[in-house]
């Protein structure tokens, strides 16, 4: 029994939906030996296309489970957030996020970093936030796409992706297996956690890339299976049922199934490791959705080991029945594959020698300052005299329309049909050919010019319908410019919005600037 | 009736192209002595007495805050008035349109407007394709100018039928012209295969539906009706003249096969000089894109709305045909020096109206030609001019 947390003490916690997402590139193990003359590797990694990111694969993955838990975005208490590659090192990561999520701006939560095992983290305080009563309903995001140093080990294992859970208070006087239909899908019913200042992977500051700096037989024999296999049994020894199936953080593919072999129960998580590699900071969450969906049957316990930085943590999750949103790791898609060039350029790793066109504005220009919210949460303005919406609000003191200046922000619709488009295939670097640029009717009849999918240039057409996605635009002067993309629904598996997409932007400035002028001038 | 207050007395530009060797001020003075030159009965430069200059974007050859001393002194007329108008594309129609209400006013007698525009100062890269990351950050990005008129050839094409090869003909035609015209950027012939053969750069256009990046200039001197034969005897009459506008982005177009700034225009340049489509002898347009002259062509009402692409396929707007459109080659071939595109554009009306055109002339019959720019972020603004050689 851990000496910190006494199990007893343990509150549970309701998880009232789970969503994941993987970024849309896969690369060959045996492509990385082939450019590195070592001919090794089995298998496929997943990674992020140049426009996506820990971001944006985070937005994927909570819109899924704020629709499968039925709770909307303002209704969320506070968003944890666990990647050990926020897009800012330093910066406005979690704001960046909540803002693209539609979250209230007094939510609580935060960014947990430093290691893959931050995703463990971004749980544990959730749950504490909820157990203290501090807060209803909590949004856990899990994320990473770590990028792997030229020629190490790592590039062969490395993979990408995200998993999310709403997670919900539960009354006090709820303990215990519940059988009644209104009772969660799922509970956390214990954690613990053990710690070894032990190094493995890392990344210094300063590196961009993680460096396997350790013995890969020494991390195993001395760190990695003994720890693990201790914060299993402990966990184990919290709950009076044996735990059937585990989802274990897997560095290699091979490291999970040493231990759950110790534990005595499959590693049923296995396929996440086979799908997308090493995930980082969400492998274990990926490994629960995966685990949720595969088993699903009432009564099942589920043991999740997160691992990082030294230290294991291990939940016991007592699954009563299917929990929404859960989806096997294959539904995430297959992909598309890369060469490794594509790879490397892709993750930045490989650029040309010509100085990208800069952006007119800098993003940490006041256009940005200004602009960034209704970016991000992807708002119009939408006129009191005659409907219609303008696209962005911040250029639209009058309505486009009929010229009306009583304007409410808006949160637009994501999905709409293609009114016309081209496809772009002459432009300087940092662009990359074919680009899409497509105008959209929306289902709430704003129209908006948004760049689409490269995947999508060959068929695209008009009266297309497409669904916007949360996208990397670029990466200015080191800082990551965010905005959606619109994307075939037939060719591409995304979310839907999650948003209230009828609904009033709460807290948005109503009205013109002209309008605010005149009520501070007192006329 | 037309409004005939003011004339052309003379007109010129230089020949057009990739003028490495000529800085902006060099461009600037040879349009100058051109249009000095043409003047039948001579003119003093002294006796010009204010300046406009049109250039659009000085920041193509580091020069952003150009201004309106930058051209006098380098053609001889340090001292003068002048001032600098940016219209987009339109920019040389617009500083004419502006030169002849200024004559009209009375304020001054002669006025020289000037466009110079150097395109190629810059590589490629670095000019022109840099408006990929300009504009708004997420709704422009990747808006090179190809991106402005593409959208409106998928819908064209949606719509009406419009075809590759329709698109193709308007290009063969201006090339065909450019041939014919000494100033041209491009004097070859080509074919409908090979602009469909041609590299695509921003479908449904290919690299022969867009014209080229041109350096260039060219001048015209203005004055009053009643002056006008101090200088010639052979004035051309600015008839009327019109500019309007429209929402700047194209995710605010209503409809993506017309331009309404040029419809807008070009009602109010009709109005003003009193007459229609159809008393028009030529036409110089704005043909950026191949698709841009078909939509010209129709909301000019030389054609139907949608008929633009079988027009130009049948020859309606060939040298010989009911209309003939960019005999000076266009834009395309001619090249599209942005602020001096309107002035060199005005000087082919000037040439065609004169009958001095030479193997390009077409007929004259009702005296009327009309030029057009349409241009700006979303083809927000669009000026036409009308000129006539009746009194």
């Amino acid at each position: 029994m851990s000496p910190a947390l006494e199990p007893t003490a343990l509150k549970p916690v309701a998880i009232l939906g789970v969503g994941a997402a993987a970024p849309s590139l896969r690369l060959a193990a045996s492509d990385v030996g082939a450019a590195w003359g070592s001919g090794g590797g089995r298998g496929t990694v997943a990674l992020c296309d140049a426009d996506e990111d820990t971001l944006t694969l985070a937005w994927g993955a909570a819109h899924g489970a704020l629709e499968a838990a039925g709770i909307t975005a303002r209704e969320v208490s506070g968003l944890w957030w666990g990647t050990a590659r926020p897009p800012f090192a330093e910066g406005p990561s979690h704001a960046f996020l909540a803002a693209t999520l539609g979250l209230d701006r007094a939510g609580g939560g935060g960014l947990s970093s430093g290691s893959p095992h931050a995703g463990i983290e971004a749980v544990i305080g959730a749950w504490d936030a909820l157990a203290a009563g501090h807060a209803q309903f909590a949004l856990v995001v899990t994320s990473d796409a770590l990028i792997p140093g030229l020629g190490t080990a790592g590039e062969t294992t490395t993979g990408a992706g995200a998993a999310a859970m709403v997670l919900g208070a539960l009354p006090d006087a709820s303990e215990g297996p519940s059988t009644n239909g209104s009772s969660p899908a799922a509970r956390l019913v214990a954690r613990t956690t053990r710690a070894m200042p032990a190094v493995d992977r890392y990344r210094a500051d300063g590196d961009s890339a993680t460096g396997d700096v350790y013995d890969a037989r020494l991390f195993r024999e001395e760190v990695f299976v003994p720890l693990l296999t201790e914060t299993g049994r402990a966990v184990a020894g919290d709950v009076s049922s044996p735990v059937e199936s585990w989802a274990i953080a897997d560095p290699d593919g091979r490291l999970g199934t040493a231990v759950a072999k110790r534990l005595g129960a499959p590693l049923a998580s296995a396929p996440v490791f086979g799908a997308l590699g090493d995930a980082g900071a969400a492998s274990a969450l990926l490994g629960l959705v995966h685990v949720c969906a595969e088993t699903g049957s009432a009564g099942s316990l589920i043991g999740v080991i997160g691992y990082g930085g030294g230290r294991a943590t291990a939940l016991v999750v007592d699954a009563a029945r299917a929990v929404p949103g859960a989806c096997s790791v294959e539904a995430l898609g297959a992909g598309r594959r890369v060469t490794y060039p594509e790879a490397l350029r892709a993750r930045g790793q490989l650029e040309p020698m010509d100085d990208p066109i800069e952006m007119g504005l800098p993003p940490g220009g006041a256009a940005f300052v200004r602009g960034n919210p209704e970016m991000l949460g992807l708002f119009g303005a939408r006129c009191r005299e005659c409907g219609t919406i303008s696209t962005p609000p911040s250029i639209h003191p009058t309505c486009t329309g009929c010229g009306g200046t009583q304007l409410d922000i808006v949160a637009l619709a994501r999905r709409g049909r293609v009114e016309t488009f081209v496809v772009n295939q002459t432009m300087p670097p940092p662009f990359q050919a074919p680009l899409p640029l497509v105008v959209i009717d929306l289902e709430d009849g704003a129209r908006l010019m948004v760049q689409g999918s490269p995947a999508d240039a060959a068929e695209l057409a008009v009266g297309d319908e497409v669904a916007l996605s949360l996208r990397r635009y670029a990466l200015e002067r080191g800082i990551p410019v965010y905005g959606y993309k619109a994307f075939r629904v037939a060719g591409t598996a995304f979310v839907s919005g999650g948003l209230a997409s009828d609904g009033l932007v709460s807290g948005a400035t109503v009205g013109s600037g002209q309008d605010r002028a005149a009520k501070e001038g007192g006329s | 009736m037309s409004w005939n207050k003011v004339a052309v007395v003379g007109a010129g530009l230089i020949k057009m192209g990739e003028l490495f060797e000529q800085s902006y001020e060099q461009m600037a003075a040879g349009a100058f002595t051109a249009a000095l030159g043409s003047v039948d009965k001579g003119l003093d430069k002294s006796a010009i007495d204010a300046v406009i200059v049109a250039t659009q974007r000085g920041s193509l050859w580091g020069q952003e805050g150009i201004g309106g001393n930058t051209v006098p002194s380098a053609i001889g007329l340090s001292g003068v008035a002048c001032t600098r108008v940016e219209n987009a594309c339109p920019s040389g129609s617009d500083a004419f349109r502006i030169g002849a209400m200024v004559v009209a006013s009375g304020v001054h007698d002669i006025v020289l407007v000037i466009g110079v525009e150097k395109m190629r100062d810059k590589s490629t890269q670095e000019g022109l394709l840099a408006r990929a990351a300009a504009g708004h950050p997420l709704y422009n990005r990747g808006e090179t100018a190809p991106v402005l008129f593409a959208p409106f050839a998928t819908r064209h094409m949606h719509e009406f039928g419009t075809t590759p090869e329709m698109l193709a003909s308007v290009a063969v035609k201006n090339h065909h012209n450019g041939c014919l015209d000494p100033y041209a950027h491009f004097r070859s012939e080509i074919t409908v295969e090979q602009v469909l053969a041609s590299p695509m750069v921003c479908s449904p256009l290919r690299l022969l539906d867009c014209c080229p990046q041109t350096d260039g200039a060219a001048a015209i001197l203005l004055t009053s009706a009643e002056r006008a034969h101090e200088f010639t005897d052979k004035p051309v009459f600015v008839a009327g003249f019109g500019v309007a506008t429209d929402h700047p982005y194209l995710h605010e177009k209503t409809s993506f096969v017309g331009l309404p700034a040029t419809t807008l225009a070009s009602g109010r340049a009709y109005e003003m000089a009193g007459v229609g489509p159809r008393d028009l002898d030529m036409a110089e347009v704005h043909d950026c894109f191949t698709i841009t002259e078909i939509l010209d062509i129709e909301d000019l009402g030389f054609v139907e709305k949608g008929k633009g692409g079988p027009a130009s396929l049948e020859g309606e707007t060939a040298l010989d045909g009911r209309i003939p459109v960019n005999p000076s080659g266009g834009l395309l071939a001619k090249g599209h020096p942005i602020g001096a595109t309107g002035i060199a554009q005005l000087t082919e009306c000037w040439w065609q109206l004169r009958e001095e055109a030479g193997e390009r002339q077409v007929a004259i019959r009702q005296g009327f030609a009309l030029q057009h720019n349409v241009g700006g972020r979303g083809s927000g603004v669009s000026v036409v001019n009308i000129l006539t050689r009746n009194p």
